[in-house]
């Protein structure tokens, strides 16, 4: 075990890929000799050199259709599009070709790419570099979705994206990029699908995703020493696939669902969960489902406005101790 | 034609098949009585709304059934008839689950096993019968719903220990767990509905003859006191009344009256008249209590309890009591009583009561503490009138004098109002009797 940061693990996964799969090559704006702007990728370049660490111009669809024609040809790509938001401007790649081609083809043509994205907001960087858009995403059928909590997963998680044989949009939560965990040496692989119960407890389920989970489990501290409320936080890590087991065996138990996400209120994903347990557990519900969100407005830059849009752990203690 | 169970009433939305007047293979006419519904308020008859042949009854005597529930099938003259024959099974079928009698090879052998038993089996999640232990007042969420009808709990005794008062699903856990689920869930089960001979008897120590299944009025009086006493904290207040100057305006208006209307001239009329005019002077007594805050209505509407020949109380409520002379208030009373009596008091005679009266005084009682009809904060009681030695005070000296007198007393609610209040209403009611031109009112 190392302690590595979120940033850290990101390189750590893509250097364990890359030296077992020489198929597997890496290429974006900025990410070779200069690391990355978030420098998510240093040493990537000096390990593997040019051909296989790749700048390229200024343009997210170039980046994309050359993905994925690499893919389409035998390669296992992983193209990094700096800012989440930009994928508005690659959207007709991702959502017309790299998701359907393997249907459309009948499975001849097949896009094994992972496309990783700094994703989500906390970093003062205004309304179109903040965006959480993992619900986009989960909107599209033939994409596989994974946004990590930790550093620890983030290396598993990422090392699981580049085996998948589908495309898969990783989501790095830029405001983590600094944060540490113990993270396992060697070969580390956790497959994608399968939810993590970051805590257990009783009598409320909370269900959250990379940024919102360590305010999930800090709120799910305040909670048991304020309000002696025991609290089950579950980090989903992956929204497509999704663990729907996780979350119907833990709202069983405590009979209480509160999501916790970054999207914008509406259709975040929190939505999808809220409706996933109304209708698999109407039954077990002794409250209703609550969603924590952020507002459905443009994503403010000014620090005081950032922070009281985006869910806080004072918020999610405030609603958790409200509900019925 | 289907006849369908209707909606009587706002609030409800079941009832129970009381009585049927007719069988299949009957003609009857355009508005014959076809069969009488209880419901929770009142028992109503349901007639034919076309003449024809009855073809099917698809539910029995004892069975709730729910609103918009298809009764029986009407087979009305100069309606195609085979239309009628291919329409109507399908949507009996459905609704009369005849699986219930291949499923349970027992209830075969009875030939007419009661319904609520064969809905239970077909589909037990939309079973209605299990809704009648959950009061619709109370904010039930899914998961305590499901424990209620899994464990087929009585919940009236759980206390909430959710956000404000709220019964959680961990209050119904424990109450299952503390073992006092099981006591109430019996006596809840009327024995009757489900006569079954090869069940022993629970108890057979005791004499089952001595056991009464509450019927539907008394379980709901019985739900509906609890409720108010664990609502309400009840201050009891009682005054002393003297009915000088109504006796007067009885004793000379009463012959006529009974001449000319076949009844009595009571004293109920003039209190009620009595209470009506106090009101206006103390409007808080005519009120209920919301959350926090105390609504107090704008019109008089004064319920009056009425005993159904010892089966039973109900409150028909006389309407606007403010602008009504006591003539037309004893009419009033007079009519509600006998459609009490005769269970026709339709949906509309109960509602919006904004105080209650309960009258015990013709068995001669001395002071009655009454529980309050929710969500109304005061109830009076009126009890016996008595002809008593009164002292009566004059400068010549004091006498005493025989003068009938009665004792007027009032649950209040000590949320909404305190006692000084309830006390010069009180007075204020006594004053109205003792000394109002009653002679005008008749």
């Amino acid at each position: 075990m190392a302690k590595l940061s979120y940033r850290e693990a990101v390189a750590a996964a893509m250097a364990q890929e890359m030296r077992r799969d020489d198929r597997v090559i890496f290429l974006g704006e900025d990410v070779a000799k200069a690391g990355g702007v978030f420098k998510a990728t240093v040493g990537l370049y000096d390990e593997f050199g040019p051909l296989r660490v790749r700048d390229t111009p200024i343009s997210e669809q170039a980046i994309l259709g050359a993905a994925m024609g690499a893919a389409m040809t035998g390669l296992r790509p992983i193209a990094e599009i700096m800012f989440s938001d930009f994928f508005a401007v690659c959207w007709d790649t991702v959502v017309n070709e790299i998701a359907k081609a393997r249907y459309m083809t009948n499975g001849q043509v097949e896009t094994p790419l992972v496309i990783r994205s700094g994703n989500g907001g906390g970093a003062r960087f205004g309304a179109q570099h903040s965006q959480s858009i993992e619900n986009w995403a989960m909107a599209v059928p033939g994409l596989k979705v994974v946004a990590p909590s930790n550093a620890a997963d983030v290396k598993g998680l990422l090392a699981a994206s580049i085996r998948d044989p589908d495309p898969v949009l990783f989501f790095e939560q830029k405001s983590m990029y600094g944060t540490k965990c113990e993270v396992p040496d060697g070969e580390y692989v956790i497959p994608l699908g399968v939810a993590n119960v970051a805590v257990e407890g009783t009598d409320v389920t909370i269900v959250a995703l990379a940024a919102m989970v360590p305010k999930a489990i800090k709120a799910a501290e305040i909670l048991k020493a304020e309000h002696g409320l025991s609290c089950e936080v579950i980090d989903l890590r992956c929204l497509v696939p999704l663990d729907t087991q996780s979350i119907i065996k833990s709202v069983i138990k405590t009979g209480r669902l509160v999501t916790v996400e970054e999207n914008p209120r509406l259709c975040g994903w929190g939505a999808e969960i809220a409706s996933i347990a109304a209708e698999e557990l109407f039954w077990n519900l002794d409250a209703p489902i609550t969603r924590i969100t952020t507002p459905h407005i443009p994503l403010a830059s000014v620090d005081v406005l950032e922070d009281l849009m985006i869910p806080s752990v004072d918020r999610i203690v405030k609603t958790v101790s409200e509900m019925d | 034609m289907n006849i369908l169970m209707p909606q009587l009433g706002e609030t409800v939305n079941e009832g129970t098949i009381a009585v049927w007047h007719v069988k299949v293979g009957d003609t009857v006419e355009k508005d014959q009585p076809l069969l009488d519904v209880e419901t929770d308020k009142a028992a109503v008859e349901i007639t034919a709304q076309d003449a024809g042949v009855i073809t099917q009854i698809t539910v029995s005597e004892g069975d709730e059934v729910d609103v918009g529930t298809i009764l029986a099938v009407l087979d009305v003259a100069g309606e195609e008839p085979s239309a009628a024959v291919t329409q109507e099974p399908s949507a009996v079928v459905t609704k009369e689950p005849s699986a219930g009698v291949t499923k349970e090879p027992s209830a075969a052998a009875t030939k007419e096993p009661s319904a609520p038993t064969k809905q239970e089996q077909t589909n037990p999640e939309t079973a209605s019968a299990p809704e009648a232990k959950i009061d619709a007042n109370l904010r039930l969420s899914p998961a305590v719903r499901r424990l209620v009808r899994q464990h087929d709990l009585n919940i009236s005794s759980v206390q909430g220990t959710g956000k404000k008062g709220r019964i959680t699903r961990q209050d119904v856990l424990a109450f299952i767990d503390s073992g006092a689920a099981s006591q109430p869930a019996l006596a809840a089960t009327p024995a009757p509905i489900t006569p079954n001979s090869s069940t022993p008897m629970p108890t057979p120590a005791m004499d089952s003859r001595s056991v009464i299944p509450f019927d539907k009025i008394r379980k709901l009086t019985a739900d509906h006191m609890v409720m108010s006493k664990q609502t309400s904290p009840h201050v009891l207040q009682a005054i002393e009344v003297e009915y000088t100057a109504v006796d007067l305006v009885r004793k000379s208006v009463g012959p006529a009256w009974k001449a000319a209307n076949g009844y009595s001239l009571t004293y109920l009329p003039f209190i009620t008249r009595a209470i009506a005019l106090a009101i206006t002077e103390f409007p808080k007594m005519n009120a209920s209590v919301e959350g926090d805050s105390l609504r107090v209505h704008s019109l008089i509407n004064l319920g009056i309890a009425v005993d159904l020949n010892f089966e039973g109380l109900v409150v028909p409520v006389v309407k606007d009591c403010r602008s009504k002379k006591v003539s037309q208030i004893a009419q009033e009373i007079r009519a509600l009583s006998i459609k009490a009596r005769e269970r026709k008091l339709s949906p509309d005679d109960f509602a919006g009561g904004t105080y209650t009266i309960s009258n015990s005084g013709p068995f001669g009682t001395h002071i009655t503490a009454p529980v309050i009809n929710q969500p109304q904060v005061g109830i009076m009681s009126t009890d016996g009138i008595k002809k008593r030695p009164v002292v009566v005070e004059s400068e010549l000296g004091d006498t005493i004098a025989i003068r009938p007198v009665g004792i007027l007393a009032q649950s209040f609610d000590h949320r909404a109002i305190d006692g000084a209040y309830s006390a010069a209403f009180l007075n204020c009611v006594r004053g109205i009797l003792e000394n109002h031109d009653w002679a005008s009112e008749v």
